[in-house]
């Protein structure tokens, strides 16, 4: 019988001690924690980094929720207090999350979501980093050439037989698929779902002929591919800021000057280079965002 | 293993919250799953109800699972540990139920005789002897929901998930690797080490 | 009612159309399953070395995450519905293999005895003694197999396969709770359905003599 005790006390103990040793990372700090959040794709996982070193090198308190699954799941879980802190996209923001109609002057579309943010959500837009990763058709570069397509309504003519390979969220976002479609007449074949990170090698391999891509993404030039461009400027512009709780801001009014550090310092081309970082030379996106902070003299 | 090796801390870091969120799942899950596994012995119309419910419960695919809980409970650990109780239910219940009632009635007779009362019988015959076939349900959970928390990641909370996701947002299978391994092992680790405490609980001079 | 059914109600052909992917996704992964599990199942219980090997590796198989094969066989062989085929019969061939073995090893030595004595050949015992007789474990782990694939058939919108899981992937993005149940609640009545019909054939498999 002694055995017999011994197993399940052994467990307890080995249980108790994994649990312990969460709750004790939490050190009693002044300064609040920061929870920060990121959506499911490369460029949000470094963005995502690039605010947690930050402000781990502040000396903040830092719990990560890299990778959650979408925009508006994010923007849910920073609303009910889940995470505190995430960068989001000017247009996202205005269409998705406002749902209001697109603003292409960038400007006006940052004071729009400051503005209705405040107002519906009392959540705070940051600065803008300075990038924007709008959303634009890619193809196979070969493909295009061969078929005469530059811009997107070179291609409404012959979206008939062409299958689109997009994100379960472009698919049903208002600034996506449905919008697109009756901006530019399309009609797809077909438009597949994807994760975001598979739809580059998707196209690349002939598996899709057009997919919603991400301008800033490092995979456009290193799988020769080629973006039309948007000729009826129907996709709004896509600033990346950092958004936060007013409570946090109330606890710690340095949170912004911090964040805000990064105002302007991004460019797309910089953007793309990170990106490109993780998805073509497969690197830890926690390592090139600490990297590009210290490149800017921001974190030791 | 390039990536667990050059990546060490960020796997382990991910191990311990993959083993956490599963602890505590199967942990609770026992503490409702006995209770109610007991009383199903002792109010036998409750039977077929409760464990019709935790069967289907049991079929629900774990994506949708997670997803119903997400409007109630938000993201994260939540409705990940709910969403695993749940699926615990059918196992446990179903075992407690089962070892109490294969309990030789020649046994508890034999209690009753010596003035035991139904508490102490359940107590001090019962629960002891059916401990073995409760561990057993313990051992098939703790390796399902080890399994079944990777894709909670999609949802916030953390563990070895994350590892595999982000591995198939950049086509990184290295880092799929490093995600999918440890919870393996995690997997056949508890199975084994459940399996000893399994025998271990069977008391002496009872079966094999 | 409208935050369960109101996606439902609005886009029924969507959702049909879907369900309808789902359920070919996971007809043919059971299919193949079968014909790749049954001769396995049974090859191993007259090869002891074998079994082995197949039956700790089949275990082995079982605690690999669904999620993980998936983004595995990407690099092989791009996306859509082949990789995410062969995900599934990668994982639901497993309990299909393991139920065989178990079925037939798990008759007892003297019906086998007796059928010998009655001279029967290998072939003869195997078609008439052991394999209706190991049929109901066989169903069962058919139907574990199928409830399975169903379930990590929602992954399977991950890579661009279709299926269920594209509405509970974009509800789950969009937070939109119509989008989201039209997934989760066909899936998860398909699911408890083919666990209630296939449980249902178990029982009606089952040799009279032998039914408890």
């Amino acid at each position: 019988m002694k055995t017999g005790v011994m197993f399940p006390l052994l467990l307890l103990t080995l249980v108790a001690t994994v649990l312990g040793s969460a709750c004790s990372g939490s050190a009693p700090a002044e300064k609040p924690k920061i929870i920060v959040g990121s959506k499911d794709f490369t460029e949000q996982f470094i963005v995502g980094n690039m605010v947690a070193s930050l402000m781990a090198e502040n000396g903040y308190p830092v719990e990560k929720k890299i990778g959650l699954g979408g925009s508006a799941l994010v923007h849910e879980a920073l609303k009910k207090g889940d995470i505190n802190v995430y960068v989001e996209y000017t247009g996202t923001g205005l269409t998705v999350m406002l749902k209001q109609p697109v603003i292409s002057d960038p400007d006006k579309a940052y004071e729009a979501v400051q503005k209705g943010y405040k107002e519906q959500f009392n959540l705070v837009w940051l600065k803008s980093w300075g990038f924007n990763n709008t959303y634009a058709l890619v193809m196979r570069k070969d493909q295009a050439d061969q078929l005469g397509v530059k811009k997107v309504s070179d291609l409404s003519a012959q979206s008939k037989g062409m299958v689109l390979g997009a994100t379960q969220e472009f698919i049903v976002r208002p600034d996506g698929l449905p919008g697109l479609a009756t901006a530019y007449g399309f009609a797809f074949k077909d438009a597949k779902g994807m994760d975001p990170g598979l739809m580059y090698s998707a196209v690349a391999e002939k598996q899709v002929d057009v997919i919603s891509g991400f301008a800033t993404d490092g995979r456009i030039p290193a799988l020769n591919l080629a973006v039309l461009a948007d000729d009826k400027a129907y996709f709004p512009p896509y600033y990346a800021a950092p958004i936060v709780r007013q409570d946090l801001l109330d606890k710690s009014p340095q949170v912004a000057e911090i964040l805000n550090k990064l105002a302007g310092k991004i460019t797309d081309q910089t953007m793309a280079s990170l990106n490109a970082a993780v998805d073509v030379q497969k690197r830890a996106p926690e390592d090139v965002a600490k990297e590009f902070l210290k490149s800017q003299g921001l974190v030791k | 293993m390039g990536y667990i090796l050059s990546h060490a801390d960020q796997v382990l870091v991910l191990t311990m919250e993959h083993l956490q969120v599963t602890a505590v799942a199967v942990i609770l899950a026992v503490v409702a799953g006995v209770p109610l596994g007991i009383l199903v012995t002792r109010l036998r119309w409750l039977y077929p109800l409760v464990l019709g419910t935790a069967g289907v419960l049991y079929t629900i695919p774990s994506l949708a699972l997670f997803a119903f809980l997400i409007p109630f409970l938000g993201l994260g650990v939540k409705p990940t540990i709910l969403a695993l109780i749940l699926y615990s239910q059918l196992s446990i219940v179903r075992n407690t139920a089962v070892g109490i009632n294969t309990v030789d009635r020649a046994i508890v007779e034999a209690a009753r005789g010596m003035g035991m009362t139904n508490g102490q019988i359940l107590r001090m015959v019962q629960l002891p002897l059916a401990l073995p076939i409760v561990m057993a349900g313990v051992r098939t959970i703790t390796v399902m929901d080890i399994g079944v928390a990777t894709i909670a990641a999609y949802i916030g909370a953390g563990g070895l998930g994350v590892l595999i996701f982000r591995g198939i947002a950049s086509l990184y299978p290295e880092q799929i690797i490093a995600g999918a391994a440890p919870v393996a092992l995690l997997a056949v680790l508890a199975d084994y080490l459940l399996a000893r405490m399994e025998s271990a609980l069977r008391p002496k001079g009872v079966g094999r | 009612m409208d935050a369960f059914f109101g996606y439902i109600v609005r886009e029924p052909m969507v959702v049909l159309q879907l369900t309808g992917q789902h359920i070919i996704l996971t007809l043919v992964t059971v299919g193949i399953s079968i014909a790749i599990a049954l001769p396995l199942g049974i090859l191993i219980t007259r090869y002891q070395r074998l079994s082995f090997l197949v039956i700790g590796f089949s275990n082995l198989g079982q605690t690999i995450p669904s999620l993980a094969i998936l983004g595995l066989l990407i690099p092989l062989l791009g996306i859509g519905f082949k990789p995410a085929l062969a995900a599934l019969v990668l994982r639901a061939m497993l309990p299909i293999v393991i139920n065989t073995y178990v079925g037939i090893v798990g008759i007892e030595p003297s019906v086998i005895e007796a059928a010998r004595g009655m001279g029967m050949r290998d072939r003869q015992l195997l078609t008439i003694v052991e394999l209706p007789l190991a049929l109901p474990v066989v169903m069962a782990g058919v139907r574990t197999a199928t409830v399975m694939s169903i379930s990590i058939a929602t992954l399977a919108a991950l890579i661009g396969a279709g299926g269920l899981g594209d509405l509970i992937f974009r509800g789950i993005a969009m937070v939109d709770g119509p989008m989201l149940m039209a997934g989760a609640i066909p899936t998860a009545l398909l699911a408890i359905l083919a666990d209630l019909l296939l449980g249902r054939m178990e029982i009606g498999l089952t040799p009279m003599g032998i039914r408890v």
